[in-house]
């Protein structure tokens, strides 16, 4: 269990022993962890693309087409999107199979602008029929309907982890939260040792399967690694996920940025809110330089130089140290702590890789990750519809629908699990105060987002203490997080 | 580049023999021999066409200022839907400008619609359909007949990856990359996996190219498929020169240095030797190569313009 404290650090492996010694990840040898059987499990489960309509490559292609539409029957819409129709239906039962849900999404080919697939869908087929893991969505086939609209079959998963976060009736153990960590690194990591990076990691991306297996899926920002000196966008990752470097307008940047978001994500699986969740991009750097701290030269070399960069406001953060995530996020205990540290660190380089991450102490000590099969649900009819408005819903976006948008779902109830710190109400409040106090420095902020802001003055003389508590040598005491309730 | 070659599905899909490939064609030629196509609408050879159609997507690229990258994944998009579907059932230029607008989008580097469809237009005038629904429809095509295998490894890389190692000049550099452009007039990027051609540009650069440079004072980059002209002419030599190459190749996987300069060159011939490189199929790709230098001397555009503008008039596919 702790023989793999040294890993490799290279991502690529470059032997074949060393690949047996990463099958942990992908199908349980070696590490003892007690998930061998889980990924074997969902493995024949995965039904990947059919080798018998592929092989087939000098048929008629009008005829492999209708094939592979008749493989599959429509059972009804779950959603309508911008590009896409997704529908729920079935791969008809053969002679030796049963039938088996699928996600039929529908790509608009037709529609009156008519200029040509999406960027998103190419991006989605393109990687899709690349990328095979228990841990990443499986398209199972392509098929041109007659009037002409591409159809990808998905494997049907029926539930996300955003709901799972946000059903605060469940309890959510440790095994639980890292269960669903090491599925989301291992398909990350997956992605990463193929050249692809997701960007767009989110717990409404991994999506739950019937049995348990977290997917990654959406892929409609994904690109593989630009070569060097080509410039990607920064443009990229839903705004609660995104790494600092983004917000800096860093045009060269790497897998780390969907660490980052991970790690943000192992922070909301444990608080059950999004960890920061900023109104805009200026104050989502805010909330990052408060509470992972202030990127400097000194902690993050050449960060000065990158084209957006600009200097927080307010007294700077030191970058937080283990003190402040242990207080945090206890709950993870020592070894989950020092790798949330290792995903969250603001300089992109000194993040951890998605294989450093998996041979991390955490996996392998108890609590150790549930079974998928033993992990808390969220079955039924709601579950089916959300995934279906998430399938369709645009790369990169927050919400679904105006409305939501509007009155995002976030419910910061006083009900929590047993094991994690709740998030005091404070929170919310706490990076608006921080920008109260340096009020000269001029925001862009536009206004009709603060609303909630004006109401919490009260609470400022607080947070003012932080700034000061972070000039100290010692790492600050985790402002609000003092009052821990449990 | 994305995911990894030897699980990608280039390599459990695209990568055919040389046979099969002739079956395909084969196929649908005799389908549209049974059609009554084939009379109607004779087509220059195979080889002449291809040379034609790399023209084309040159060109258009040029306009578009493309890297070679996307124009790379656009050459082998289009060798692999004719392989599926018959020249004559589509308009060859709205195809191959279907290939380059899909090839930049899969590059990260989209072009829009509408500037791709005025820069064919510019180029192929009234081949083109000035509706820009009609190449959305095509790219459905494309990418149906491409059963959405998309992604396409190239050999580039592999060149850029080993220049250190192997210690190539920019001279030999420049000649390796000039000789992969001209690959993908020929059918190597479905036959051979990406390195393998790879190794042929080296080959080529290093072992023939110096050759021909004293033989006939030829200037190498003329080989680029930039400068036609001169390649046809380079061509010739190419192919002389490497034939008595190869068969030292063959004896030894390991080049007798003859004349030039020995000491760099017997290195070189270590480095294939040791490398692993199967030497076999390199030969293979020198030889295409050669022929297709061999066609090109002979290649003029006038023929295969003109059949194909009758084929698209006569069929009214514009």
């Amino acid at each position: 269990m702790s023989a793999t404290n040294s890993p490799p650090t290279s991502a690529t492996l470059p032997n074949a022993t060393a690949i047996r010694r990463t099958l942990p990840f992908g199908n349980g040898n070696g590490n003892n962890t007690p998930l061998s059987a889980m990924v074997a499990e969902s493995g024949s489960d995965v039904k990947l693309p059919n080798d018998d309509s592929d092989a087939s490559d000098n048929d008629d292609p009008d005829d492999l087409n209708t094939r592979t539409k008749k493989k599959y029957t429509k059972d009804r819409k779950l959603g309508e999107g911008a590009y896409a129709v997704v529908n729920l239906g079935h791969r008809r039962a053969t002679a030796t199979e049963p039938a088996v849900p699928v996600a039929i999404k529908k790509i608009k080919v037709n529609t009156e602008f008519r200029d040509g697939i999406t960027m998103d869908a190419i991006r989605e087929v393109k990687y899709l029929r690349e990328l095979h893991h228990p841990n990443i969505i499986a398209l199972l086939d392509v098929f041109s309907s007659k009037n002409q609209n591409l159809c990808l079959v998905l494997e049907f998963l029926d539930s996300d982890l955003e709901m799972i976060i946000r059903d605060t009736s469940q309890t959510l153990s440790m095994g639980d939260i890292k269960s669903w960590m090491l599925m989301s690194l291992r398909g990350l990591w997956w992605c990463h040792k193929s050249f692809v990076i997701h960007r767009d990691i989110k717990p409404n991306n991994l999506l739950l399967a019937a049995n348990g297996v977290l997917k990654l899926a959406d892929f409609g920002l994904a690109r593989s690694f630009a070569d060097p000196k080509r410039h990607m966008t920064h443009q990229v990752i839903t705004r609660w996920y995104r790494p600092p470097e983004l917000f800096y307008g860093a045009k060269f940047y790497s897998s780390s940025v969907d660490i980052f978001s991970l790690g943000l994500v192992f922070c909301e699986l444990m608080l059950r809110v999004p960890f920061l969740a900023g109104n805009t991009d200026l104050h989502q750097l805010e909330l990052i330089c408060q509470w992972l701290g202030t990127p400097t030269e000194e902690n993050w070399p050449g960060v000065t130089t990158l084209p957006g960069y600009h200097e927080a406001s307010g007294t700077p953060v030191k970058e937080r140290g283990t003190d402040f995530f242990m207080n945090t996020f206890l709950a993870a205990g020592e070894s989950g702590v020092e790798l949330l540290m290792k995903m969250l660190r603001l300089d992109p380089r000194k993040r951890c890789s998605a294989r450093e991450a998996l041979d991390s102490k955490w996996f392998s000590q108890e609590p150790y990750p549930t079974q998928p099969a033993n992990l808390p649900k969220k079955g039924g009819g709601k579950g089916i519809e959300k995934v279906g408005s998430d399938l369709k819903r645009k790369a990169g976006e927050l919400f679904n629908t105006p409305d939501e948008r509007e009155n995002p779902v976030i419910t910061r109830k006083k009900k929590h699990s047993a094991v994690v710190a709740p998030v005091p109400e404070e929170i919310e409040n706490a990076p608006n105060e921080e920008m109260g106090s340096s009020d000269d420095e001029e925001m862009e902020y536009t206004n009709d987002e603060e609303t909630e802001n004006e109401d919490n003055e009260e609470v400022e003389p607080k947070n003012v203490d932080k700034p000061q508590a972070g000039s100290k040598t010692n790492p600050p005491p985790p402002p609000t997080r003092n009052t821990r309730e449990l | 580049m994305a995911a990894n070659f030897w699980t990608s599905t280039q390599r459990a899909h695209w990568q055919l023999t040389r046979e099969k490939i002739a079956d395909m064609r084969k196929g649908l030629d005799e389908e549209d021999t049974n059609k009554g196509l084939g009379l109607a609408f004779p087509l220059p050879e195979h080889k002449q066409l291809q040379l034609y159609f790399h023209h084309c997507l040159q060109r258009l690229a040029r306009r578009l200022q493309l890297r070679q990258q996307p124009l790379a994944t656009a050459e082998t998009y289009l060798k692999r839907f004719y392989l599926k579907v018959s020249i004559r059932d589509t308009n060859p230029y709205l195809m191959l400008s279907t290939c380059v607008y899909l090839a930049c989008k899969m590059e990260e580097c989209p072009q829009h619609i509408r500037s791709v469809v005025n820069e064919a237009r510019a180029l192929f005038q009234e081949f083109i359909p000035q509706d820009i629904a009609k190449l959305a429809e095509c790219e459905f095509h494309l990418i149906s007949e491409l059963n959405s295998y998309l992604i396409v490894h190239h050999p580039y890389r592999t060149l850029m990856e080993v220049q250190v190692p192997l210690k190539l000049s920019t001279d030999e550099i420049m000649a390796a990359w000039s000789f992969l452009n001209d690959s993908y007039i020929t059918d190597l990027i479905l036959l051979y996996p990406p390195h393998t051609i790879a190794f042929t540009a080296i080959f080529l650069a290093v072992f023939v190219r110096p050759a021909i440079h004293t033989q006939a004072n030829l200037n190498a980059s003329g080989s680029t498929a930039l400068g036609m002209g001169t390649a046809a002419g380079a061509g010739g030599s190419i192919a002389q020169s490497s034939v008595g190459q190869n068969a030292a190749v063959s004896a030894a996987s390991g080049i007798n240095p003859q004349n030039h300069s020995s000491a760099r060159l017997s290195q070189m011939s270590e480095w294939f030797a040791e490398s692993g490189v199967e030497m076999e199929a390199i030969i293979e790709c020198t030889q295409e190569m050669i022929s297709l230098y061999d066609a090109w001397e002979t290649w003029t555009d006038k023929v295969c313009r003109e059949s194909v503008a009758r084929l698209i008039r006569g069929r009214q596919l514009s």
